[in-house]
Order: C-alpha cells, then sequence, then structure tokens
C-alpha cells in the first residue's frame, strides 16, 4: 500500500501531518482522522436517511422500516461469515449461487416429503457446497477467489440443472420458516442473532482473534503457532451453512425455488463489506461496519424507489456512493499516517 | 552511444567529499570521501552498520546527503534522487533484480525505451539488433529470445549489468554481487568485472569478504561506525590489516559487561547432533544450555539460519538427531516447535514474517500465546491488555498509544521488542533469533540485549544466529562459527579475537578445519 504520508504544505512528521496549523480546518480534520469508520458510514446513513424522509413522508415509517429489514435480512444474513473470510483474506463469490441451489433442493424435496426433510436437504447440501470451497481453499492451496468463482458458476449451473430452468412451487410448505416470531418476522430474527454472534465471535473469541492475524501477516501468523488451513476451512463451512439458511428464506418468501434467486447478491454482499470498511488486502473490518454497509444499501434502493427512480438510475447512486464511502475512508486512513 | 576505445559510454571520474548523514538525530556517516574513476575498481569494506551502505545511497539519490559536495568530470553534480544518479550514468546493482522476469532477455534490454517503427509499432527486429549490438560489446553469451525468469542467478546479474550500461552507466556500484553464487558463476563475474574495468567502466564493488577485495579491487576503502577508516590500494594491505582496519579495538570493555561469565550455566536445554539438511548444513554438533547465549557467526549462506529454521519446524533435517528437554525428535511445524518443545522464534525480517500488521501492540505480543489465554474458546481484549501491562516496563516499549495502537506505528526497535516479548509471554524455555538487532537502533539494541541477558538469567537457553560480529562479541557465551553448512570453530566468549572469528566465518571449510 502506499505508505507515503500525505504532505500538506508544512512538512514535518507523518503524525504531525495533520494537525497543520492550529486553524479550525485541522481540527475538524483531527477529528476526521480519530472518528472510527462506523461514525463515517453512520452520518452517511443519516444524511441518506434525512434526503429520503424529505422526498417521501411514507419513508420514516414502521412499515417502511420494516420492509427495509425485510429485503436486506438475507444480505445481511451472508454478508456475517463474508466478513469474516475478507478479514482473513478470503473471499466466498459463491454464496448466492450456493443459496439458489439449496432452495432448488428444498424444492424438489418438499414435493414428496416433510417441510424438515426439505430444510436439513437445503442445510445439509449448503455445508457440502462449503466443505468443497473450503478444501480447495484452505488445503489444496488455491486462492479462495479463483476457487470460488468456480463454483459460482458451477452451483449456479446445478440449480438451474436440478429446477430444470423451472420454478419449482412449494404450496406453502416451508412458509413457516419466515413466520413472526413476536411480531418480527424470523429473517429478521436471525439476520440478528446472526449479526451479534458474529461480532461476538470476531471481538472475543480466539477464532475471531485469529482471523484478524492470518489476514493480517500469514507468515507471522504461522510462525506465532496460530493454524490457518481449519480457521479458513471453518469459515468456508459456515459460508456455506448459512447460503443454505439464505436459500430456505428465499424458498419461503416466495413460496418457491427457482434457479435464479439471489443473482448478483455476492457482489452485494462483497460491497456491503467494504461499505463497512474492510480491506481487500486482508487484515481489517468489522461486523457493525458490515452491517452498517447492509443498511446503506438496502436504503438507497428503498428510498430511491419511493423517490420513483428508475432502477437503472438507482444502480448507479449505489455505486457512486460505495465508492465515495470507500474513497472517503481511504483518505482518512491516509491522514493518519498508517 | 559508443566511444571511441569500444567502450559502450564515457569513461567518468567521481569524487566525494565530506558526506554526512543523520537518522533521526543520530549522526550514521560523519564526513566520508570517495573517489573512483573509470577503469578502477574501488572495494567499500566494512561491518554491517559501517555506513557502507548509506553512503552509496546517497551517491545512487536514495537518500538526501546533510553535507557534502559530489564531483562528477570536474563539475559539482545535483543528485536529489535515483533518476538525477541515472543522468550522471551512476548505477546501483541491488542484490534483488529490478528485471522484468516474464520478457525476453532482449526485450529486458530495451525495458522502457522500446524502439518503435513509423507506424508506432514496437520494432521487434531492431530491439534484437540491439540486444545482439550490446551483448556482443560486453562479450556476454546470453539468448536473446529466452524469458529472464528462467536464466540462472548469476546469468541475471550479468544481465542486470548490461542493462545498466545498455542504459549509458559509467559507475556501477556492486552490492555484495556474490553473495547468492557459487564458486564457478563468481569466477565467471569477476572475468566479466575485468572486462568492464579494461572498457573503462568506474566500479564501486561492496563486500565483507576479504578474498573477493584481493582478487577484484584495485583500491580499498575501509568503513567502521560512519567513517572511512583506511584507504589506499589494496596491494599495500595484507588481510590483518583490513580486518584490524574494519574492527578496530574501541568497543572491548563495554562487551564484557554484558557477558554472562558469573553466573552458572544449567543443564541442556536444545541438543543437535549430526544435523543435516542436504545441501544446506552438515554434521552440525550442538548444545546450549540453561541461561546460555550462543551465537551461532557465519556469513549469509553460511547454513546458520536454515539450521534455526529446522530448530522451529520450518525445514526438514534429512539426518541427525535434535531434543529439546525431554523431547526428542525434530518439530512438524511452527505449532508444535511452540507447543510441543517450547521454542520461540524471532525471524530475520520482522516486517514480512513477524509482526500482525494492522493488529495493536497487546495482540502481537500475546498471540503466541492465546492457547493458554483461552478459556471455552474465548480471549476479551481485556486479557490482551493485561499482557501488554505485564511487557511494556520490562521491555521498555516507546509508543504513545498503549496497548491498543497499531503495531505498524512504532518503530523497528519497539517492533522487535515486541517480537521479542512475544516469547517471553508464552514462557519459551528456548528462544531462537535471527539477526535480532538488524535494522535497529543503538538504543534498542543494547535493551534488547540486556533483556536477552535478563531472561538467560532465569534460565533460558538464547540461540542466536547473526552475521553481525559486534553482536557476537557483545552478548554471547559460546560462539559457534559456520561456513559452508559446518561448524568450523567454537569459542568461549572469553578467549574470543574478532580478527580469527571473521577470517573463520570468511574462509573455506576445508582451510578452517586444516587449521584448527
Amino acid at each position: 500500500m502506499d505508505e507515503t504520508p500525505v504532505d500538506k504544505g508544512g512538512g514535518g512528521s507523518p503524525d504531525a501531518a495533520p494537525a497543520v496549523g492550529i486553524g479550525s480546518r485541522a481540527r475538524i480534520a483531527r477529528i476526521f482522522v480519530a472518528m472510527p469508520p462506523e461514525v463515517v458510514l453512520i452520518v452517511v446513513l443519516v444524511i441518506l436517511g434525512a434526503i429520503f424522509w424529505q422526498g417521501s413522508e411514507f419513508f420514516l415509517t414502521t412499515r417502511n422500516m420494516r420492509n427495509v429489514l425485510l429485503s436486506v435480512s438475507v444480505l445481511g444474513i451472508l454478508a456475517a461469515p463474508g466478513t469474516l473470510l475478507l478479514i482473513s483474506g478470503n473471499f466466498d463469490l459463491s454464496v448466492a449461487s450456493a443459496a439458489a441451489l439449496c432452495g432448488c433442493i428444498a424444492g424438489i424435496v418438499a414435493e414428496e416429503n416433510s417441510a424438515a426433510a426439505a430444510i436439513l436437504a437445503a442445510l445439509g447440501v449448503g455445508l457440502l457446497a462449503g466443505i468443497f470451497n473450503g478444501v480447495l481453499s484452505a488445503y489444496a492451496g488455491i486462492a479462495s477467489i479463483v476457487v470460488t468463482l468456480g463454483t459460482w458458476l458451477g452451483y449456479r449451473g446445478l440449480a438451474r440443472l436440478f429446477s430444470n430452468g423451472q420454478t419449482i412451487r412449494m404450496n406453502g410448505k416451508v412458509e413457516f420458516i419466515t413466520n413472526d416470531i413476536l411480531g418480527v418476522p424470523a429473517q429478521i430474527v436471525l439476520f440478528v442473532l446472526i449479526s451479534v454472534l458474529a461480532w461476538f465471535v470476531v471481538r472475543y473469541t480466539r477464532f475471531g482473534r485469529s482471523v484478524y492475524a492470518i489476514g493480517s501477516n500469514p507468515t507471522a501468523a504461522r510462525l506465532s503457532g496460530i493454524r490457518q488451513k481449519p480457521t479458513i476451512f471453518v469459515m468456508f463451512i459456515v459460508s456455506g451453512l448459512l447460503a443454505g439458511l439464505a436459500g430456505l428464506i428465499l424458498a419461503s418468501q416466495l413460496d418457491a425455488a427457482s434457479g435464479n434467486a439471489a443473482t448478483g447478491v455476492e457482489l452485494e454482499v462483497v460491497a456491503a463489506i467494504i461499505l463497512g470498511g474492510a480491506s481487500l488486502s486482508g487484515g481489517r473490518g468489522t461486523i457493525p461496519g458490515t452491517v452498517l454497509g447492509v443498511f446503506i444499501l438496502g436504503i438507497m434502493q428503498n428510498g430511491l424507489t419511493l423517490l420513483s427512480i428508475s432502477s437503472f438510475w438507482q444502480d448507479v447512486a449505489t455505486g457512486v456512493v460505495l465508492v465515495a464511502a470507500v474513497g472517503l475512508d481511504q483518505v482518512r486512513l491516509r491522514l493518519s499516517g498508517s | 552511444m559508443t566511444t571511441e576505445n569500444g567502450a559502450l559510454n564515457q569513461r567518468l571520474e567521481l569524487r566525494a567529499t565530506g558526506l554526512r548523514k543523520s537518522f533521526g538525530g543520530v549522526e550514521v556517516l560523519h564526513g566520508v570521501d570517495i573517489a573512483v574513476e573509470g577503469g578502477e575498481v574501488l572495494a567499500l569494506l566494512g561491518e554491517n552498520g559501517a555506513g557502507k551502505s548509506t553512503a552509496i545511497k546517497i551517491l545512487a539519490g536514495d537518500y538526501k546527503r546533510d553535507a557534502g559536495v559530489i564531483v562528477i568530470d570536474g563539475e559539482e553534480a545535483d543528485i536529489r534522487s535515483p533518476r538525477d544518479a541515472g543522468a550522471y550514468g551512476l548505477r546501483v546493482i541491488y542484490q534483488e533484480f529490478s528485471d522484468a522476469p516474464d520478457l525476453t532477455v532482449a526485450e529486458n534490454l530495451s525495458l522502457g525505451r522500446l524502439p518503435r517503427n513509423r507506424f508506432g509499432l514496437v520494432d521487434w527486429s531492431r530491439v534484437r539488433r540491439d540486444a545482439r549490438r550490446i551483448l556482443e560489446k560486453l562479450g556476454i553469451e546470453l539468448p536473446i529470445r529466452t524469458l529472464v525468469g528462467n536464466l540462472g542467478v548469476a546469468e541475471r546479474q550479468v544481465l542486470e549489468i548490461a542493462r545498466a550500461l545498455a542504459g549509458s552507466a559509467r559507475l556501477l556500484i556492486l552490492d555484495e554481487p556474490t553473495s547468492a553464487l557459487t564458486l564457478e558463476e563468481t569466477d565467471a563475474l569477476f572475468a566479466f568485472i575485468e572486462r568492464l574495468k579494461a572498457q573503462g567502466v568506474a566500479i564501486i564493488y561492496i563486500t565483507h569478504r576479504l578474498d573477493e577485495v584481493e582478487r577484484i579491487a584495485d583500491t580499498v576503502l575501509v568503513f567502521r561506525d560512519g567513517d572511512a577508516v583506511a584507504e589506499g590500494p589494496v596491494s599495500e594491505f595484507g588481510r590483518k590489516e583490513m580486518v584490524e582496519a574494519m574492527v578496530g579495538h574501541e568497543l572491548v570493555e563495554e562487551v564484557a559487561s554484558l557477558r554472562g561469565e558469573d553466573h552458572d550455566i544449567g543443564e541442556a536445554v536444545l541438543t543437535i547432533e549430526g544435523a543435516t539438511s542436504e545441501g544446506v548444513f552438515r554434521d552440525v554438533d550442538l548444545e546450549v544450555r540453561e541461561g546460555e547465549i550462543l551465537s551461532l557467526f557465519g556469513r549469509i549462506g553460511c547454513g546458520a539460519l536454515e539450521l534455526a529454521e529446522a530448530v522451529f519446524g520450518l525445514r526438514e533435517m534429512t539426518g541427525g538427531s535434535m531434543r529439546v528437554g525431554e523431547q526428542s525428535g525434530q518439530p512438524t511445524s511452527p505449532k508444535d516447535a511452540i507447543a510441543r518443545f517450547g521454542v520461540g522464534f524471532v525471524p530475520i525480517d520482522r516486517k514480512i514474517d513477524g509482526l500482525l500488521t494492522v493488529l495493536n501492540v497487546a495482540e502481537n505480543l500475546s498471540v503466541a500465546s492465546w492457547p493458554w489465554m483461552t478459556t471455552a474458546g474465548l480471549l476479551p481484549p481485556r486479557a490482551t491488555a493485561k499482557v501488554f501491562e505485564r511487557w511494556y516496563e520490562t521491555l521498555d516499549i516507546r509508543g504513545k498509544g498503549g496497548a491498543t495502537q497499531s503495531v505498524d506505528t512504532l518503530s523497528g526497535g519497539n517492533q522487535q521488542k515486541v517480537v521479542l516479548g512475544r516469547w517471553l509471554e508464552r514462557e519459551s524455555r528456548l528462544l531462537v533469533l535471527a539477526e535480532p538487532t538488524r535494522g535497529v537502533d543503538v538504543g534498542a539494541r543494547a535493551q534488547i540485549y540486556h533483556v536477552l541477558r535478563r531472561f538467560a538469567d532465569k534460565g533460558i537457553a538464547v540461540l542466536i544466529v547473526t552475521s553481525d560480529i559486534e553482536e557476537v562479541v557483545r552478548i554471547s557465551d559460546t560462539i559457534v562459527v559456520m561456513s559452508r553448512g559446518r561448524v568450523v570453530a567454537r569459542h568461549r566468549a572469553s578467549d574470543v579475537d574478532r580478527a580469527q572469528l571473521i577470517r573463520q566465518a570468511a574462509e573455506d571449510t576445508v582451510e578452517a578445519a586444516a587449521a584448527g
């Protein structure tokens, strides 16, 4: 990475760079540098919220917020293991394809069997998909981005193959998965639970800290006695299992399974994680950041729809916000001289 | 590009006077003069840290000098960047290659200035013609259509020099060019240097190998502690004079204070017998005991570093036996070495292999002990912060941010203390350190030595691999000299003679063995 501190004309040592002079601009710059990245995201979120609230009275209603949560829950569930993987320097690009595959398997099994069998089948296939990714990435030494680019295609192909290219109707069999729990839809509860669990694991467990260590410097981690392969393997398994869960939620929401479900969601997952402050080169990233990233993406989509802006322009706007937010964070890092 | 007497480029005359340089308030180069001219090979001789590389980095425009004048061909030269130095015809050939391994020899020779034809496309026939002409002129035989990555190390080095000359270099600065070469390759390189000399190229040759100075250099300039301490035609120097100039005699008293002669050395912690790893080291016997600091001294490539890697489970031994305490056998992985054998390892390059960059100081200190600190998988931040509190005073880790400061933002010396502290926290019984004070400032270096000594006194066994003679004499109880994969000498620290150590490390096994 670029190690050169930004010289703001005053010269001096790198840590003095943001504090050139004692003017208010310098003070603002210092506050900006000292802020945790999550604060930047919250500011972005609030600004977006204010804009949409101005444009539509419906935006800030409970019902609409519930809609936003419903629309991002699958994204959020997939982004949790994705964040851990990216912190360790790994990718799982196959999650959306795996979710579609698991959904289709659930649909096929549900035709002649109980809902429990369908759920087990979906989670089982998700587990297998994760094991396959994990074995190749962790133990066979193939870069995970390559492995999961392959399975991104492969799992999607299998999903379409099993569903025969058709939508599989589930006739209400798995609808109960997304029933309300104490008045809150189950997928939102799952999103919250999984995010909290992931946050806890990342922050308070040896496993979580090992993930950071591996992403920060794999060689140093190995020389410190951290076992890299099992750690990466476990993350892929979790990612696969949660892809199975995501597939079930999608199938339940639509009461149908399709080989084309969740197309493109894998990149939304990566976008949310990056937005949340993770670095593509590993070692950096947080779960609260990712959750905020997920919310920003969801609110963009929801708000722009309420403002009746065409979906094409929505994509453009989301792209701009993504690059701008990451760019802002880069400026912050550069100013802090690290 | 071609001049009258068949040479590629004009002769040059360089005269630098009073070069000074400080880092962070500490002067490391105290007003040094360097003079060299076309057709001359000037050897820069000196131990690590003597100021050789600082001096050439000033000439090459990598460092800005604090004082001094550089005169080239009678005119004062304004060198502020490597680009400026290149414009005057000064080029450094570093040990790392700067070529493009995936391109052919011919294209590498025209890299950055590929000729184009009238359609604006690359003129490949001219690229090949130029390449043949340059190689012919220099008397080199290299297949011009071969990919550079497929060449041998020696061939790539020669190509690197040819590229510099094709880019109109007139003064070549060679930085320990033979460190990765076999004897035959070294002969070939020297023959090539002789030819360049005859063609009027000026050469500054950096080395700490005395035999090479005698073979190739016309004049020698010896550095010690940032000063040029001796200079003159090689013919007027004997080996003994050169070594004396390199080593000096001042620091001897200070050394004694750090040695642990008064305390008892206990039972054997590490025992190695007949250790062999094909082509790297052979029949090495070694014993490091409780409370003992043992230095494995040798030049880069002598096999000591590889032996240390074997002790830490990073390299398989093909023969011999190893034992740490009551654990016999060789560790299969670093994890095994840490957990089962209780070995701690401070690697040679802390930036690349030692530090968990981005993570904070407390986590870097505690990482090897995580398995101990964890209950039911939990590792609260408070626990790692406690580790920091335990060590920052003992190790005098100086940083503004305390436990949560990112380890990237510490100075080199403090970073090294963190890597060392990692193994003290882990309560390793054997510490293996590779070049522990390379790139560490003088103050931190002394602190690291004191910490090592203190923990040795508590019963830890310490094995240091080093090519730094200063380090050897300052810290060791026992010194084992290695050369070409074998142990060539063993000394008690009390009867050590620097000149003798350097000679033993520099000579071939056969001679040394014959000598004693």
